[in-house]
């Protein structure tokens, strides 16, 4: 039916304006493609004929509004009536009304919190709403850091500018099929990465075995922390960030190595490593008895350093394969999950990130450097502040896209183990449309929901930055 | 000249000269590791895509694709080769029982003795060869593989694509012309109507969008892809703020020579928006191409509609265990849209930056 107007439609649009356009003038033979071109744009010119000229804007706004208007706008009023219905029934109108039914079911649960108590409309709802959004807490600030921090490499005067920008946005271009298959390779029990982290593992516990490595290890780390450490304590050539960065990350292998909270029976050495790193470095950037801090660092280091038996720090045991998507209760599903994300999204953001960085003029670091600031100190004055309007739209925008995910997660771990990975989108897939019994309108009080979720998400977003928002 | 100071010299002379220091070191490295990160899985995917079935089974790790020989032996049928190394001697065999810590094999060039050997001397016989069958097979329906109809998932995808984009091309320009180039009645209404819809995210109205769809009569066609997701707020958005920048004096001009709004939008401003226009077309052709839950759900239940995308997860669901297929399937599957990459990349990368795309 549907079809057949269009049929019409299109019919008298091509003869119809053939007609017309043939009345209003001649064309020769090699004019057809602008014969072509007329007789698309014979709606706006007669719009034009039949108005003037005021009417040109709305024939030309038309197509773009009819299918915003159907296919954007009524199915969000649509949602709402949707989810009011009951039944599988396709016919818009042979639906039940039901009311808030379908909104009760998914409440129905002693808390919210604990999807367990609810029904099962609510259990796998809630589980999936939860789900989303620790993934979304987690995986937004993840990749809007990585995204900053390759957008200022790649802003950087190096060597190649183009094919690295273009190398991070590859990602971008592959689909989600593609993606989950490659990863679905490299993370497979017996793949690739797995094959990786055995043998060098096995390589480096091989290398601890021989004589004399727990020496020679000492030694050679001895010299790069004095190195390291002379050259972050440099005075008066200028501070170097740099350098302090790379003392900082030492510091937290070491503790990582030594585990020096072990000793009073603790565990999270690694944790306090990186917080102490990271507190000396903030303490060393705002220039605040960097020297004492940056010495005593040094000689805590050197004690862990002392305290290292190397050979068993590279003694892993027998390596025993991890099957990276499916082990349940170990988070590597969640982890590999957030990391492809990252790998497949953050080259675009970083291209917009780094459209802002450009747009920050270059006099201002000149003048900066002539006050021999540093550029941490720059960063946090200068750049920050500048690329905030950018920074901020990145942020709602991946926001709202990673309340989608779906694809990677469907394609890679299909919800699981159990359902650690299952999103409120894929709950929302197979409710409607993968299941034998389809609750529509359950679906869609389930959307209707999620949109409230990103609604907040995204006006407190835009109010907690609304002096620098662009949007 | 110290050593160190010959390897870091740089151009220019002492006072203009620019050390490589270390914040260069660190950049270099964090650039060597991403793209590694970004490569190294899809390398090793088409790598390993070339490889023989069983190499693929067995999750051979090497990098080459490296296929056990096989030989026709008399009475025996097909056979893999081993390579039997004795006293520093190689001689080429065929097991003749099962495989224990001493197994029986046979010399090729005398296949009736039978030697008992350790089986750590036995080596599998290796050649270098490229699997193309991984790639053939589902593609021309051999050796069994008829589910995956390659040529009209082309197609589709194709048709999809390259339709979609042409329709997003052409409506959202005219709209973003009328919002940009003409004062009327309701004009900062429908340009915060179409920036509003940025904020509509897809999935929120997956479930009525199939209503209107289906009520349409174009669910299960492929024009259920293309016509829902043809008006792109962020095509709109991204011409009006090009368009912007187009001197009105040169459309006043032109209506001085009595030409028509549509012959000034066809003829003046779409070749001067070229630049928006060719970003807001790669952006269309990367969505449409890799777009996978519309059609999942528009299109899943005809499989003569499927597009590449939803045909290779089916393949892969059916045949979970055909890694070669699989792998072979997926790069096919990569390399279109890998080829417009290398093609366009320095235009997708500074064009998509300097646009000011949001």
């Amino acid at each position: 039916m549907a079809g057949l107007m269009m049929a019409l439609l299109g019919l008298a649009w091509v003869i119809g304006g053939s007609l017309w356009l043939l009345a209003r003038r001649r064309y020769a033979l090699r004019q057809a493609p602008q014969f072509a071109m007329d007789l698309l744009g014979v709606p706006v010119d007669l719009a034009q004929r039949v108005f003037g000229r005021g009417g040109v804007p709305y024939a030309l706004l038309l197509p773009n509004l009819l299918i915003f208007g159907f296919f954007t706008f009524l199915p969000m009023l649509l949602n709402i009536y949707v989810s009011m219905t009951g039944g599988s029934s396709i016919a818009l109108f042979d639906r039940p009304f039901v009311g808030l039914q379908k909104f009760a079911e998914l409440f129905d649960c002693e808390s919210l919190l604990i999807p367990k108590t609810c029904t099962n409309a609510g259990y796998n709802f809630w589980t999936g709403m939860w789900n989303t959004l620790l993934f979304v807490l987690v995986q937004v600030p993840v990749m809007v850091a990585a995204a900053m921090v390759t957008a200022l490499v790649v802003n950087r005067d190096i060597k190649g500018r183009g094919f690295w920008r273009a190398m991070f946005f590859y990602p971008v271009m592959l689909s989600p099929v593609v993606i989950a298959n490659i990863w679905n390779w490299v993370l497979h029990r017996k793949g690739a990465l797995n094959a990786v982290v055995g043998e060098a593992q096995g390589g480096l516990t091989a290398l601890a075995g021989m004589a004399g490595f727990d020496i020679v290890m000492t030694v050679l780390l001895g010299i790069v922390l004095m190195v390291v450490t002379e050259r972050a304590l440099r005075a008066g050539e200028g501070p170097s960030l740099a350098w302090r960065a790379v003392f900082g990350g030492l510091f937290v292998l070491l503790a990582a190595w030594a585990q020096p909270l072990s000793l009073l029976g603790l565990p999270g050495s690694t944790l306090a490593g990186a917080v102490l790193a990271a507190g000396l470095l903030w303490c060393v950037a705002n220039d605040r008895a960097a020297r004492a801090a940056l010495t005593l660092a040094a000689v805590l280091a050197a004690a862990m350093l002392l305290a290292i038996q190397f050979d068993a720090v590279f003694d892993f045991g027998r390596y025993r394969p991890t099957n990276w998507l499916v082990t349940p209760n170990t988070g590597w599903p969640f982890f590999w999950l957030v990391f492809v994300f990252c790998w497949s999204h953050m080259g675009f953001y970083m291209l917009i990130l780094l459209a802002g960085l450009q747009a920050i003029p270059r006099d201002l670091y000149e003048a900066a450097r002539m006050d021999a600031t540093t550029p941490w100190r720059a960063f946090w004055r200068i750049t920050l502040p500048l690329v905030m309007p950018t920074l901020t739209v990145v942020i709602v925008l991946s926001l709202i896209r990673s309340f989608q995910i779906f694809d990677e997660v469907y394609l890679l771990t299909g919800g699981g183990p159990g359902r650690e990975t299952f999103m409120v989108v894929q709950n929302i897939y197979e409710v409607a449309f993968s299941s034998n019994n389809p609750d529509y309108g359950q679906a869609a009080a389930g959307s209707i929901l999620m949109a409230l979720v990103i609604a907040v998400f995204t006006f407190v977003q835009l109010w907690l930055t609304r002096r620098q928002s662009e949007l | 000249m110290s050593v160190a100071r010959f390897l870091t010299r740089t151009a220019g002379n002492r006072e203009t000269a620019q050390r490589f220091g270390l914040q260069d070191v660190l950049a270099y490295g964090y650039l060597v590791l991403g793209v590694l990160m970004i490569l190294v899985p899809v390398l090793w995917t088409l790598f390993s895509s070339v490889k023989s079935e069983t190499a693929v089974d067995s999750f051979d790790t090497r990098l080459l694709p490296l296929a056990q020989v096989t030989a026709e032996i008399e009475g025996e049928g097909k056979k893999p080769l081993w390579v039997l190394a004795e006293d520093g001697e190689e001689r080429l065999v065929f097991k003749a029982g099962p495989t224990r810590k001493i197994t029986e094999v046979s010399p090729l060039d005398d296949p009736d003795t039978v030697l008992e050997v350790p089986r750590e001397q036995l080596s599998p016989h290796e050649e270098l060869r490229i699997a193309t069958e991984n790639y053939l097979d589902p593609i021309l329906k051999r050796n069994g593989q008829t589910t995956f109809d390659f040529f009209t998932y082309l197609w589709n995808s194709v048709f999809v694509t390259v339709a979609a984009t042409l329709i997003t091309l052409l409506i959202n320009a005219m709209a973003a012309f009328a919002l940009s180039k003409y004062r009327f009645r309701g004009r900062l209404t429908f340009t915060i109507l179409i920036v509003a819809t940025l904020l509509i995210p897809p999935s929120i109205i997956l479930v009525s969008l199939f209503f209107v769809v289906w009520s349409f009569g174009i669910f299960g066609s492929l024009w259920g892809v293309i016509i829902p997701a043809a008006a792109t707020p962020t095509g709109v958005f991204l011409l009006r703020q090009y368009m912007l920048t187009i001197p009105d004096e040169l459309l006043e001009a032109a209506r001085m020579d009595a030409a028509s709004e549509w012959l000034i939008f066809w003829r003046i401003v779409m070749p001067l928006s070229l630049p928006a226009l060719s970003v807001l077309a790669i952006l269309s052709v990367i969505w449409r191409w890799n777009d996978f839950l519309w059609p999942l759900i528009v299109l899943i239940s005809d499989p003569t509609k499927h597009t590449l995308q939803l045909g290779l997860t089916q393949f892969a669901g059916e045949f979970n265990s055909d890694f070669h297929y699989i792998l072979a399937m997926t790069v096919v599957t990569l390399i279109p849209i890998t080829l417009v990459f290398v093609w366009l990349q320095r235009f997708i990368t500074t064009g998509i930056a300097t646009t000011g795309l949001k």
